[in-house]
């Protein structure tokens, strides 16, 4: 490897400076004005001073309007039970086709396979205007079942699998056969345990695809008692839009938790993902 | 692994692939049915209309302004994001003190959600108040209107997704280039190849299968955009920013044109398997 000269690392430094204002302009604004009384919001942003990324005035008001006045508590409520339910059947669901798919010799496999590599191409959001009626026949509007259900079995996450378990050795498991173990068994106490890295990158990726979606649950949840997170800020753009601190206070929320959830698990979440797109 | 036709595998698979069949395939054809029919308003039941919502559809101005959005958009958004997201990857992938907690602060506008860096956006690029406004002050440029005007607001949406998408993106190609083995460049440098000569014969061809994936869901994934145009725009100003997406919700939920609405989704399927067709085509053929 070639050294790098200093004037080239200087460059690098500076570089990396201008990338890390460019990402966190918009969140450093949002967090410094939701610690503000709504009429110093925009007082200082013009001219540009210290002022304007350093609050004046502080006050946690806007976090407590939020859940006294705007129920909070409901959303993020709703937004973890059903992100949480997707995780957890998202991983069972997945993982057992995985393991059928990299373990198993059946009839009709290969055309199985395809159906989950096409489904690859359907993204949910594509998906979400066909089958709103659909939902609204089985009488699932306003109710979690139609926020969690269709998102459960995922392409990506079985493929994840697949590719896991197809390179555990058979050997394993036909020892555990000859001494008259059930496959759940095998699944439950052999395969499950050892795939642990891919389950943590496969609940990340269900997460992420519960966290983002928006169109879904602005269509199948007409109340506010249902609300996720992404619906309930949209409710609040259109509604109070000038209730800016309130606005900031809520959009910082909706984004620490993630953060919170995910940089831990960075490692896995990068290694998931990559491994996807690498492999296809 | 010989387990021969047991019941166990079905049994494994059966969630699985009841929930991509029921809720992916089934709506789709769903859809694609629908596409062929219309509401009788005296009937209340659904009448075969053939071609006529396609038909309606493409002689419809607002509907072929809005497909022209959506391509516009993409043919702008697509090779900005995928060369930022080369360059960002490549110099992630420098030596430098400190590159885990820079590549983790790049990786912070993925966990803000779409939605999320739209409210965020749409208020700092406020033409009066925004933050964007101040700092272009700053360098003496005057306050530009941005998303309320109708030559910047396709902009202004470009610049948003780019900053939320370019990191997610740099990801994929990050693992890719960690796989290119070093003795390759090595060789390379004894043979006196630098710079854009070794990225260009070396880099890029290495980089085919990543680059072939982070191309196709780049796409899929900017024509499909609805948030911004929900959120912030309406579509507006003056159909600026009228996506595909946003038309065929407005069809199936304001205007109650359901069948109308599938026909357009139909269309834009079409479209996107035509362009994710055409880049896999060019990226295989290159070199």
């Amino acid at each position: 490897m070639r050294k790098t000269s200093t004037a080239a690392k200087v460059g690098m430094y500076f570089i990396h400076a201008i990338l890390i204002c460019i990402v966190f302009l918009p969140l450093v604004f949002a967090i410094v004005s939701s610690f503000r009384p709504l009429e110093d919001v925009f007082k200082y942003v013009s001219p540009i001073s210290a002022r304007t990324f350093f609050p004046e005035r502080f006050t946690f008001g806007a976090y407590g309007r939020l859940f006294s006045e705007w129920r909070f508590g409901t959303v993020l409520w709703n937004s973890l039970v059903v992100v949480l339910a997707t995780v957890v059947f998202g991983i069972v669901v997945n993982s057992l086709a995985g393991l059928a798919f990299a373990k198993f010799k059946f009839k009709g496999k290969a055309f199985l396979n395809v159906l989950v590599l096409v489904s690859f191409m359907i993204p949910f959001e594509l998906i979400s205007i066909p089958l709103y009626p659909i939902v609204l026949k089985w009488g699932w509007i306003n109710t979690y079942w139609a926020l969690i259900v269709p998102t459960i079995a995922n392409g990506v996450v079985i493929f994840l699998y697949k590719q896991f378990f197809a390179a555990i050795p058979d050997n394993l498991i036909e020892a555990s056969m000859m001494d008259g173990v059930s496959w759940w068994r095998i699944y439950t106490s052999i395969m499950m345990p050892l795939a642990k890295p891919v389950s943590i990158s496969a609940g990340l990726i269900l997460f992420m695809s519960q966290w983002e979606s928006f169109l879904w649950p602005i269509l199948v949840t007409r109340s506010m008692e249902f609300r996720t997170i992404q619906a309930a800020l949209s409710d609040f753009q259109t509604e109070h839009a000038t209730m800016w601190n309130d606005m900031f206070a809520a959009t910082i929320i909706a984004f620490m938790i993630p953060v919170l959830i995910i940089l831990p698990f960075q490692k896995y979440f990068v290694q998931g993902i990559a491994t996807t797109g690498a492999k296809e | 692994m010989t387990r021969r036709n047991t019941l166990t595998p079905y049994l494994f698979l059966f969630p699985a692939m009841a929930g991509l069949l029921l809720f992916k395939f089934y709506p789709l054809l769903n859809g694609f049915v629908a596409s062929f029919f219309a509401d009788s308003f005296s009937t209340h039941s659904k009448i075969f209309v053939g071609l006529r919502n396609y038909v309606d559809a493409l002689t419809s101005s607002i509907f072929l302004n809005s497909l022209w959005v959506t391509v516009l958009f993409n043919l702008i958004v697509n090779p900005l994001q995928i060369v930022l997201a080369m360059a960002l990857a490549m110099f992630l992938v420098k030596e430098i003190r400190g590159k885990k907690v820079f590549r983790t602060i790049q990786i912070i506008p993925i966990v803000v959600s779409f939605p999320i860096a739209c409210i965020l956006w749409s208020i700092i690029l406020n033409p009066e108040q925004g933050l964007v406004n101040s700092l272009l002050n700053l360098v003496r440029i005057p306050n530009q209107p941005f998303l309320t005007d109708r030559n910047q607001a396709l902009w202004s949406i470009i610049g948003i997704s780019t900053w939320k998408g370019v990191g997610y993106w740099a990801i994929f190609l990050i693992a890719g280039l960690q796989q290119i083995s070093s003795s390759i460049y090595e060789s390379a440098w004894i043979d006196g190849a630098h710079g854009w000569r070794t990225f260009w014969s070396i880099t890029l061809p290495q980089m085919k299968q990543p680059l072939l994936f982070v191309v196709i869901a780049d796409t899929v994934s900017n024509f499909l955009i609805f948030a911004p145009q929900y959120l912030i725009t309406k579509g507006g100003p003056e159909k600026s920013t009228d996506f595909l997406m946003y038309e065929v919700f407005k069809n199936a939920y304001e205007y109650s044109n359901v069948g109308g609405a599938m026909a357009m989704m139909v269309i834009l399927i079409v479209v996107v398997l035509a362009v994710i067709g055409l880049e896999g085509r060019l990226l295989r053929d290159s070199r």
